[in-house]
């Protein structure tokens, strides 16, 4: 019931910092090698996004995984279908352009994002026509997760909350709510108290880190000189 | 939807094919290296596979690199057959490149830069690694092929678990993949989401009655439980070439212009050395060294017999085993002759296993075995004039023999084939000895024949003085000097 392990990690890492369109950025560099990249909004001081980036033994430069956040791909899905869009898709260039693409998930299949507001955590499961009857959503103290399931087994989910191991704290089945609209089931998990301060703490020490002026405004000034 | 059906069909009842040395399992040898008479499709030569046997044995061991083995003796006496057999003693996991002396001249890479690949191609490391994999039962699946025959081919497959089910597009390459592992519905497969690897485990239990007859090795598995998507840990071989090609890949858009199989800088070569070091010293990896089998050796040239005598002083340099049938001949690109083809410096480095001609009852033995693997029924009569056409000629076109006179045989509804079989394609083919005969004979009555005779006397006047042209004499290879 401690998050104090957590915030050590980052406490460790090396940190970058900077602000563009009202989003601060940072950039964390931890001592074992991965790297993680968050990103504030200045108003509200939620995190949007949150990429990891793991070492991979084999294949090349390690890709960024998207833990928090919708995944920038969306964007080029019709690129995708282009021969030879090498390179737009970024990192990911190897496994989406054109024909080069080994095996994707159809653009039918159910897409989970993750959201975090000042008070809940969000999931999204897009492309989920079924009705709200057919879901079963539990907690599950043991995996340490929240199981999505179907009753006619088409969908099956084990989402793992990560905020809510970094402070020691299982999923708890009272704190969940679902909601189905526009073919997607919205998950919300009411944050406790202790996420909430960690948050803080999170804000707290961020605050040390310094931050490059708006890139933006710099940009602006050089163009006008 | 039916022309993707038909595709399968066609690809499912194709028959495996006989080539020259499918009838070889191994090396044939027992517990104790020594050769049996006749086994695993090995006969004879008993000397030579028992050394053969410990070169296997070394490579097992895989403590020692860059060892050099040269196969010699004359043609058709089993030299490619017993690198076959060490390839099958192997095993699959043991990396195993074969390659002629010739492929190694390509317009589209350097010489030595094949010869490197082929060296690092028959070294596998064994990696633990956690990857991301898709393991499921396979619903549907739909390979479209557009109507002109050509173009890119569109496929999609549905896979399910015990508790769902999700629908993917597939790729080009991995659509190959999925041809040749002949996946269909009802099988329960894995795909390797990083390498696009395909592996097949077994089929379902609840497909278990779709077909009466089912082979022997037909698996029953159980559907997959839990979610489609699993990070695992699992253990598999690579060979330092397909790292090497995978992480040149990644220098981003300059990789469409060298392709897969362009010049591979050396640089990435060594990082990838170390690397692969580093891993052996931390636990993840285990090296696999292999064997490299290079076939018609002399068909190589200088540059890459002094490329080979420094690579295989390297400590990742595989176990390379060589085949010749060439006596004392140039060597390509000097004007030098030497045993084999091969400068004497590398010869030094190499242990040479010598094969000698077959005994009649070897060749006998041979021929039966071919006969069986051919599925061709010979009356022992019709075996022995075989067997003494092919001491008279070849052992190889009695080998051919046996699938025309196999052929004759049927054209006369009759299932096992007879002397008169025999006969009718011994008059009907002609063998290599009989050919040059007729030649000599009949020379005049031949197209070009005087332009021929031109050449010779220009030859025998070169060789006499001056030297003005130089032509290709001793044997017979018009090997060109400069590229």
């Amino acid at each position: 019931m401690s998050y104090q392990h957590w915030l050590n990690y980052l406490q460790s890492a090396e940190k970058n910092s900077m602000i563009s369109n009202k989003l601060r950025k940072v950039l964390y560099k931890f001592p074992d090698g991965q790297q993680m990249a968050e990103e504030y909004n200045m108003d509200t001081g939620v995190v949007q996004r949150r990429a990891w980036r793991k070492c991979k033994q084999l294949m090349g430069e390690p890709e960024w995984e998207i833990e928090l956040g919708e995944e920038p791909r969306q964007l080029n899905w019709a690129a995708g279908n282009k021969p030879n869009a090498y390179g737009a898709g970024g990192g990911d260039a190897d496994t989406m352009s054109g024909a080069e693409f080994t095996l994707r998930e159809s653009n039918t299949a159910p897409l989970l994002t993750k959201r975090i507001t000042k008070k809940n955590i969000e999931w999204r499961i897009r492309n989920l026509p079924y009705p709200i009857d057919m879901y079963n959503v539990r907690a599950d103290a043991e995996q340490r997760a929240i199981v999505v399931r179907t009753n006619n087994k088409k969908y099956y989910k084990v989402i793992s909350v990560h905020e809510l191991d970094r402070c020691g704290v299982p999923p708890v089945q009272a704190n969940i709510s679902t909601h189905h609209q526009f073919n997607t089931l919205i998950i919300t998990y009411q944050k406790p108290p202790i996420l909430c301060e960690m948050e803080a703490q999170v804000l707290l020490l961020l605050k040390d880190v310094e931050t490059e002026t708006d890139v933006d405004d710099l940009l602006k000034g050089l163009l006008a000189k | 939807m039916g022309e993707a059906e038909k595709i399968e069909v066609r690809d499912i009842t194709r028959i495996e094919r006989i080539g020259a040395h499918s009838h070889i399992r191994g090396l044939g040898l027992d517990d104790v290296l020594e050769a049996r008479a006749v086994s695993q499709g090995m006969v004879g030569q008993k000397d030579a596979r028992r050394a053969a046997g410990v070169v296997v044995q070394m490579v097992r061991e895989g403590k020692i690199a860059g060892r050099c083995i040269l196969l010699a003796g004359e043609p058709s006496t089993g030299k490619t057959a017993i690198a076959v057999g060490m390839a099958q003693a192997l095993g699959t996991e043991t990396p195993f490149t074969s390659m002629s002396g010739s492929e190694i001249y390509s317009l589209e890479m350097s010489k030595t830069e094949a010869l490197s690949q082929a060296l690092r191609k028959s070294i596998g490391v064994r990696i633990k690694e956690e990857t991301e994999i898709i393991e499921g039962e396979v619903v549907e699946i739909q390979i479209e092929r557009p109507a002109t025959g050509t173009g890119q081919k569109v496929g999609k497959v549905t896979l399910k678990t015990t508790e769902m089910e999700t629908n993917y597009d597939l790729g080009n390459k991995i659509i190959e993949c999925f041809m040749k592992e002949k996946i269909q519905a009802g099988d329960v497969i894995t795909i390797d989401k990083a390498s696009g690897k395909v592996n097949k485990l077994g089929r379902s239990f609840t497909r278990a009655r779709d077909y009466d007859a089912t082979g022997a090795q037909t698996r029953f598995v159980q559907c997959p439980e839990g979610e489609l998507q699993k990070r695992k840990e699992v253990v598999h071989t690579v060979t330092l070439h397909e790292i090497d090609v995978i992480n040149s890949r990644t220098h981003g858009f300059l990789a469409l212009f060298s392709g897969d199989t362009g010049e591979i800088k050396q640089e990435v070569r060594d990082q990838i050395n170390n690397k692969v070091l580093e891993w052996r010293e931390e636990g993840k990896a285990e090296i696999n060294p292999g064997v490299l089998f290079i076939d018609e050796v002399h068909m190589l040239d200088i540059e890459c017999f002094s490329y080979l005598n420094r690579a295989l002083e390297s400590d990742m340099a595989p176990v390379v085993v060589m085949a010749t049938n060439r006596g004392i001949t140039r060597i390509r690109g000097t004007n030098y002759r030497s045993p084999h083809g091969i400068p004497i410096d590398l010869l030094d480095r190499m242990i040479i296993i010598r094969t000698v001609p077959y005994t009649e009852k070897e060749v006998k033995e041979i021929l039966k075995i071919r006969c069986e693997e051919e599925d061709c029924i010979m009356h022992p009569d019709a075996l022995t004039i075989l067997t003494r056409i092919a001491t008279d000629t070849s052992l190889r076109y009695a080998i051919q023999l046996i699938t025309t006179a196999n052929l004759v045989c049927r054209r006369r509804k009759a299932t096992e084939v007879n002397t008169e079989d025999v006969k009718k394609v011994y008059s009907l083919f002609l063998d290599e000895n009989r050919s040059s005969k007729i030649l000599k004979e009949y020379q005049d009555d031949y197209m070009f024949s005087e332009i021929n005779e031109l050449e010779e006397e220009t030859t025998a006047t070169g060789a006499g003085g001056g030297a003005k042209r130089r032509v290709d004499t001793g044997d017979g290879d018009a090997q060109p000097m400069e590229h």
